[in-house]
């Protein structure tokens, strides 16, 4: 980024927090939270903070320009201390999904990356080794596109629905937020989660992506001639109606309703009876609870379509932000560094139609000229542009700002 | 004195560590100098009796006196302030193993006596801990319903599967238990409360009596704790890491990117293993986001050289696998819950390996 694109992004973001009608929501509990921002120039991050009203707060925004805003997600009895003096009261349980750690639709055919040693580039994710060098030091440019965002919506709407059917949360106590890059975050700061260690959150963390289900383990009997492990064919497959247990006979039935004989295939389901039985599997299995009635389905075909359930549906969530307990997460109503875009909250029942490219755009007022270095078509509100190459274009400008801050434009004269 | 009473006092003996014991112990204001008093020594000797049959063999036996079928405890208030006095002396023995052992053995007294007790008295006694609990109307296929939070503060510290959440019979918050499983998670918050008492318990000096007696303590356990913490070889060997520390010392070895629990793991690993910190910070400086001075610090603060003080350890194996840290797992893995065990495991076989084959070629 030339000086003049991020003189040009700071001070749009400086007018931002110095705009009136600008309203940051105070976050709940905030005289016990952390808060810190990254400094736009400096790349300084500046900890330890203690909010003492958001009005002030705003001003001091205005003033340092960060291109990232942060508060813990933590509680303690003296926030602006160092962390081995902050005395952690308890902390909000937080999940984070985003399109960085999980695959996506588009398999991010638009990020780019190129080797930091040999200078080797290309599109898509990035490899874990250089093809020519064998380095594994890369530069990225990341990009953000309905596909990515909709991969984590969907990955969102599974963990939305375990945390209200299995884990009891009411609707208003799930605060959902679209993070500002491309990704979603849910925070529960009921009290009743407040003080679980880091040890119960890994559990839970757990649940959330399915690790460590036992039910694989049930029907397993030790070979001890070939000390191999295999599947014991005399005990009867069933499930019962609590937990992942309940959660795999409703994936069994969302994925056999709809299932082909090819699909099983490309499952690794072989066993055609899965297929044949498929209406009787529907009704007296998974609806009636009489599993041992289905015919010609062995245990460890049971196994396998509940495995191949579980991959559907477990939620990708980022387990480190879950498990952290002292966890600095992005501040609601600020600004993110690498798009121009707001985290913003919405009520849970809008997952489905809370569109982040029009209601996260802070910048709604005028255009920007820029020169574009390389962008496929991309959509902000209502409108698309691009694709574009090397070309001196007039953008709105949040979408000159988040090619900026993407890489992918300069500021033109 | 009133007051509404949930318990008596025989059950009050029994399950001392109960908040409602306080109804008993507060009017006596016990300090630590009334305990030299020659009137105290049959409450200092049960006491005494208390700890040492923690320390040897791992149990509470209760002063009881069989009537029947119900035990009924000789003595309520000896055994009742008996408790607290014990707390007093394996505070004085400023031991973490003795505090360790105590509050384990009385967890687990506490444990097999609940487990002969009835669905309503565990239930009080999980009240006591403010657990969210109720019983399940009866017909039911299993016994309590516990909020989850309540049954992970104390599930997940234990390593069988099927305590896992993801294992549990959780719906809408709740998780559906028997009362063998309340009572096993019982003894783990029982053990907990006892720990914390044994921490606000503590003073800065002790009468030399109690001094005298928590020495006696301290020498019982020399002669009976095996030492728990784990000793390492002098020197590292390698060959004895865990698959997933192996993979990760490659991977900084090679300059390789590592996450940042990844190098939490490795780092911690090898500083409690016992390499210095110089070496481990070197093993880091290929990276080209090498920092001499930010490595420097993050490996010191890590082997407890700075910051608080406290060296942190390594994460158990089920934290790497959370993070998919964990990698090629082997036969040694399965049967363990820590990388260090691991590497203890598998240095001592290397060793005795060495030793057999030295023994070999000598016969050769």
């Amino acid at each position: 980024m030339f000086v003049s694109s991020r003189d040009f992004v700071c001070s749009k973001f400086q007018e931002f927090y110095n705009d009136p009608s600008t309203v940051i929501p105070t976050p709940t509990s905030f005289e016990q939270r952390e808060f810190a921002y990254l400094l736009f120039k400096e790349r300084f991050m500046v900890r330890h903070k203690r909010l003492e009203n958001i009005q002030d707060f705003q001003k001091i925004l205005a003033r340092t320009v960060p291109s990232d805003v942060y508060h813990s997600c933590a509680y303690y009895e003296n926030p602006d201390l160092e962390m081995d003096k902050k005395c952690w009261i308890g902390s909000d349980l937080v999940f984070d999904i985003d399109a960085d750690h999980i695959p996506t639709l588009c398999g991010k055919i638009h990020d780019e990356w190129a080797c930091q040693k040999c200078g080797f580039n290309g599109k898509g994710v990035t490899p874990a080794e250089c093809p020519i060098c064998g380095s594994d030091k890369f530069s990225t440019k990341t990009w953000v596109c309905d596909f990515c965002i909709e991969s984590t919506r969907v990955e969102t709407a599974k963990l939305i629905d375990m945390l209200t059917k299995d884990f009891g949360f009411a609707d208003n106590e799930l605060r959902v937020f679209f993070s500002g890059h491309r990704g979603y975050h849910v925070h529960v700061e009921v009290d009743a989660v407040r003080s679980l260690d880091a040890l119960s959150r890994k559990e839970i963390v757990d649940y959330v992506t399915g690790l460590g289900l036992s039910i694989f383990d049930k029907y397993e009997k030790k070979n001890h001639a070939k000390g191999k492990k295999q599947t014991d064919g005399t005990k009867k497959f069933s499930l019962y109606d609590y937990g992942w247990n309940r959660r795999l006979k409703v994936g069994m039935r969302k994925f056999l309703t709809n299932v082909t004989a090819e699909n099983l295939k490309n499952f690794g389901l072989k066993n055609n009876n899965l297929f044949k039985n498929k209406d009787a599997i529907l009704s007296r299995a998974i609806a009636g609870g009489r599993w041992d009635v289905i015919s010609g389905v062995s245990v460890a075909t049971w196994l396998k379509l509940a495995e191949q359930v579980k991959i559907l549906e477990s939620a990708n969530i980022d387990t480190v932000v879950t498990t952290d307990i002292h966890r600095l997460i992005r501040m609601n109503g600020t600004l993110h560094g690498k798009t121009g875009f707001l985290k913003v909250e919405f009520p849970v029942c809008q997952l489905d139609t809370f569109d982040p490219l029009t209601q996260a755009i802070a910048f709604k007022k005028g255009t920007t000229k820029v020169l574009v270095s390389d962008v496929p078509e991309f959509r902000l509100g209502e409108a698309t542009w691009g694709p574009y190459k090397n070309v001196k274009v007039v953008l709105p400008t949040a979408a000159a700002i988040m090619l900026i801050l993407k890489g992918r434009a300069e500021v033109a004269n | 004195m009133t007051f509404d009473s949930v318990f008596t006092k025989n059950d009050l003996a029994k399950y001392p560590f109960l908040k409602e014991t306080a109804h008993y112990l507060s009017p006596l204001d016990l300090q630590i100098e009334d305990l030299i008093s020659s009137s105290m020594s049959p409450i200092l000797d049960r006491a005494m009796e208390r700890v040492t049959s923690a320390i040897v063999d791992l149990t509470v036996r209760p002063l009881i006196s069989e009537q029947g079928n119900k035990y009924e405890i000789k003595d309520l208030q000896k055994e009742l302030v008996s408790f607290p006095v014990a707390l007093m002396l394996v505070s004085a023995t400023e031991n973490s193993l003795i505090k360790k052992r105590y509050a384990l053995a009385e967890a687990k007294q506490a444990s097999h006596s609940l487990s002969l007790e009835s669905k309503d008295f565990i239930f009080k006694i999980a009240l006591d801990f403010g657990w969210k609990i109720t019983l399940a109307p009866s017909g039911s296929t299993f016994e309590f319903v516990l909020y989850f939070s309540d049954f992970l503060q104390n599930a997940s510290h234990l390593h069988d599967a099927k305590w896992k959440l993801i294992n549990s019979k959780l719906s809408e918050g709740n998780v559906y238990l028997n009362t063998r499983a309340v009572v096993r998670l019982l003894q783990e918050e029982i053990k907990r409360r006892i720990e914390k008492r044994l921490v606000t318990v503590a003073i800065d000096k002790y009468p030399p009596e109690i001094s005298e007696l928590a020495d006696k303590l301290a020498i019982i356990a020399s002669e009976h704790i095996k030492q728990t913490e784990l000793e390492f070889p002098k020197v590292v060997v390698p060959e004895a890491f865990p698959p997933c520390i192996t993979v990760l010392y490659d991977a900084a070895s090679k300059n390789h990117h590592l996450p940042h629990i990844g190098r939490f793991a490795l780092t911690s690993f090898l500083v409690n293993i016992g390499m210095n910190s110089e070496s481990v910070t070197d093993l880091f400086k290929s990276f080209s986001d090498y920092n001499e001075r930010l490595t420097r610090y993050q490996v010191e603060h890590i082997a407890g050289e700075r910051g608080s003080g406290t060296k942190y350890t390594c994460p158990q194996c089920s934290i790497l696998q959370t993070h998919n840290v964990c990698k090629n797992r082997d036969d040694l893995c399965k049967r363990i819950y820590h990388p260090l065990k691991y590497y203890k495991i598998k240095s001592e076989m290397s060793q005795q390996n060495t030793s057999e084959k030295i023994i070999q070629l000598t016969k050769n």
